[in-house]
């Protein structure tokens, strides 16, 4: 199972399944660690804040009794031993010092839990915002002083000194922080393997498509990747892919019947010949016999010449370098011209042959002889494929355009038609509507594909209408002059 | 009239020799392009029918030290590439001349006559032949003393077969000469024609002069 799109040879960074793989982990790592990592902090501030308030309260109150009544020594007793003392949780301690250090009131159980000389003397130094020291059993403690005036007005001023335990706010945010490392390490070994099934998921329909496309080959080119199923991107992708299938399959149709008719076409007077000399040769014959089989031999051979000149004309004509021997011609004329060649033919089939005078002269640069033989194709395919009593219509105008002037030249007749499917192929090479090849029933076949090349050379286009028992139309487009 | 044909392919080079022979000329034949220049340069040739492809000495090689010696015969290339056209216009030496195979011998014979300057003279006025007679300048036909009736068209057909007596036309040089046509296709237009014009020219007499000359095309002679 390889779900290694680009080749096996691909190093694996360079897969697309890696690169989604590590973007959606990278992404969701990311996401994770911001989310808990400010929430710690939001926590954190928050805390600290809290205790804080709690500790500027508890200062304020002890302060409050110290001025307003210095004399109530009970309250401030049970405000400093029994309040505090009472508090399971957030034990907080006060000790209330004079002038000279000595202390004056202590919570009790503060020695126990705090080295109170340590205390004193880095409460002394440091500021006056709160700290963090240990406690002599390890707890944390956030610490501050401030000095209180008695009575109003002061007779003297006092130290209180605060302390709270916040070994559980600080038990609670480490439980957080493990938390938090759990969370990302268990991101780090899911967002990957998410993030693969994911891309996986998303690739498997090119990967499929990639099979089907590996395993086409000439011979099952009817194979089509079925487009149901697919996102519509890929189901996009898919048929894009199918219809680049139809055209290959298309043009391989037409290559393979290209081929098989070029066998058929040249095999055929290959074989008169070879035949006919054979039997001819076999035993003593009269001179005449043997004149007609010369005869017959010369005109298989001649067929034969005639074949490989078209064909040659045709492969010259896809050569780039091949250049046309343009000369100025007067197509009106040239029409003429070549109605005049075949007047004999049509009026022997009964056909009516006449060219359409135009309102004005249409004079352009074309390779005049490979203009009469694409028009002269055309006629002679519309003698041939018209009945008695029909007619055949050339005519020529000059259309003028945005950019360049384009000539029309229009070949119709009142023939048989050919029908709507073989329209289209028409002007391949070899295509007859008779698909029989008999020579009885037409020439090779060539005589459209050398018109379209014509045109394609004149930087122009031939193409067909006809309706079944109506006519055929085919019409000649190309530029006036040379477009280079 | 002398002509050397310089060909490697021994049957091409036979069937030349054969019917160059026949048609009044002095062949001699070449297997090779060393032999050949060396025959060029020994004896004088009126024409070269110089194959392109040739083992020792190509034939562009043969003409090139052919023309350093001095020789200035005219050369008929014979190719079975189409390339060859722009090289021998390229030459432009003597009225060098070139035929793509598979030619028709009507159409060799035909530029060699071309190439010895050796066409039939075209000024004659009035062109006979057995009880034929035809009248250029007039554009008038008589046979037997009875004046025939042709289009423009079965007149310069006539007139065509009448100036190359004796030389077998091909359907592709008579579409040329007489339509202007300068394609190979559709040459069954020709057969129309000369039939055309032999209903007026041969069927009433007893005497024909157009003859079929199968898979060639047509010669006007007098066989009696």
């Amino acid at each position: 199972m390889s779900w290694n799109v680009t080749s096996n040879t691909a190093p694996w960074w360079r897969t697309l399944a890696f690169r989604l793989t590590a973007g959606y982990a990278l992404a969701g790592l990311s996401l994770v660690f911001l989310a808990t990592a400010s929430l710690y902090l939001v926590l954190r501030t928050e805390l600290d804040k809290s205790t804080d308030l709690f500790l500027a309260d508890k200062l304020n109150v002890v302060r409050t009794i110290l001025r307003e009544r210095p004399q109530d020594w009970d309250g401030l007793k049970e405000e400093i031993e029994l309040e505090t003392a009472a508090r399971r949780y957030q034990q907080f301690y006060i000790r209330l010092l004079d002038e000279r250090e000595t202390p004056l009131l202590t919570t009790p159980g503060m020695a126990e839990q705090l080295d109170l000389p340590l205390l004193a003397s880095q409460l002394q130094t440091r500021s006056h915002h709160p700290f963090l020291i240990e406690g002599r059993h390890g707890q944390s403690f956030w610490v501050t002083s401030a000095s209180a005036a008695v009575g109003s007005p002061a007779k003297r001023t006092d130290i209180i000194e605060i302390a709270i335990d916040v070994s559980q706010q600080e038990a609670f945010l480490a439980h957080y922080r493990r938390w938090f490392l759990a969370t990302l390490l268990g991101s780090f070994a899911i967002f990957p393997l998410i993030g693969y099934q994911v891309a996986r998921h998303g690739i498997r329909p090119v990967e499929q498509i990639a099979n089907t496309a590996r395993h086409i080959s000439s011979t099952n080119l009817h194979e089509r990747i079925l487009p149901e199923g697919y996102p519509f991107e890929m189901a996009s992708l898919a048929d894009t892919f199918n219809k680049m299938l139809d055209r290959l399959e298309d043009s391989f149709e037409r290559i393979s019947r290209f081929s098989a008719d070029i066998a058929h076409d040249l095999r055929t007077p290959v074989n008169n010949i070879r035949g006919e000399a054979e039997v001819a040769l076999a035993r003593a014959r009269t001179v005449d016999e043997y004149r007609d089989v010369l005869g017959s031999c010369l005109e298989e051979a001649v067929r034969l010449s005639d074949l490989i000149g078209d064909l040659l004309f045709l492969a010259g004509a896809e050569n780039p370098l091949t250049h046309l021997h343009r000369e100025r011609v007067n197509v009106a004329e040239m029409l003429d011209g070549v109605r005049d060649y075949y007047e004999a033919s049509a009026e022997d089939s009964g056909i009516s042959l006449t060219t359409a005078a135009g309102a004005e002269p249409v004079i352009a640069e074309l390779d005049r002889a490979l203009m009469q033989r694409a028009v002269g194709n055309l006629v002679s395919n519309a003698v041939a494929h018209t009945p008695s009593g029909g007619s055949i219509m050339l005519a020529t105008r000059l259309e003028t355009g945005v950019e360049a002037s384009t000539v029309k030249i229009e070949v119709s007749d009142t023939g048989g038609g050919i029908p709507p499917e073989a329209l289209p192929k028409v002007f391949d090479r070899f295509y007859r509507v008779d698909t029989s090849r008999s020579q009885a029933s037409g020439g090779t076949g060539l005589g459209l594909a050398i018109v379209q090349s014509i045109m394609l050379l004149h930087g122009g286009k031939a193409e067909i209408t006809s309706q079944v028992g109506q006519g055929t139309r085919v019409t000649l487009r190309f530029p006036v002059s040379d477009p280079s | 009239m002398k002509i050397l044909v310089i060909e490697d392919e021994s049957k091409t080079a036979r069937f030349l020799q054969k019917g160059l022979s026949e048609a009044g000329f002095t062949v001699d034949v070449a297997g090779d392009g060393l032999k050949g220049l060396h025959l060029a340069r020994e004896l004088a040739f009126d024409l070269l029918i110089l194959d392109v492809m040739l083992p020792s000495l190509d034939g562009w090689q043969v003409l090139t030290r052919l023309r350093e010696a001095g020789q200035r015969a005219p050369v008929l290339f014979l190719t079975a590439r189409d390339a060859v056209r722009e090289r021998v216009r390229g030459f432009e030496l003597g009225g060098d001349d070139y035929l793509v195979k598979p030619f028709a011998f009507s159409e060799l014979l035909a530029r060699v006559r071309s190439l010895l300057r050796r066409a039939p003279p075209h000024q004659q006025e009035i062109i006979r032949m057995a009880d034929l007679e035809i009248d250029l300048l007039r554009q008038r036909v008589t046979r037997a003393g009875q004046r025939l009736d042709l289009t423009a068209k079965e007149f310069l057909l006539l007139s065509l077969l009448a100036w190359r007596a004796g030389e077998v036309l091909s359907r592709s040089v008579i579409a040329k000469a007489v339509w202007d046509m300068n394609f190979d296709g559709d040459t069954n237009v020709v057969d129309v024609n000369v039939r055309r014009l032999r209903s007026k020219v041969d069927d009433p007499f007893p005497l024909k002069l157009i003859r079929t000359v199968r898979g060639a095309g047509y010669v006007l002679e007098c066989n009696e």
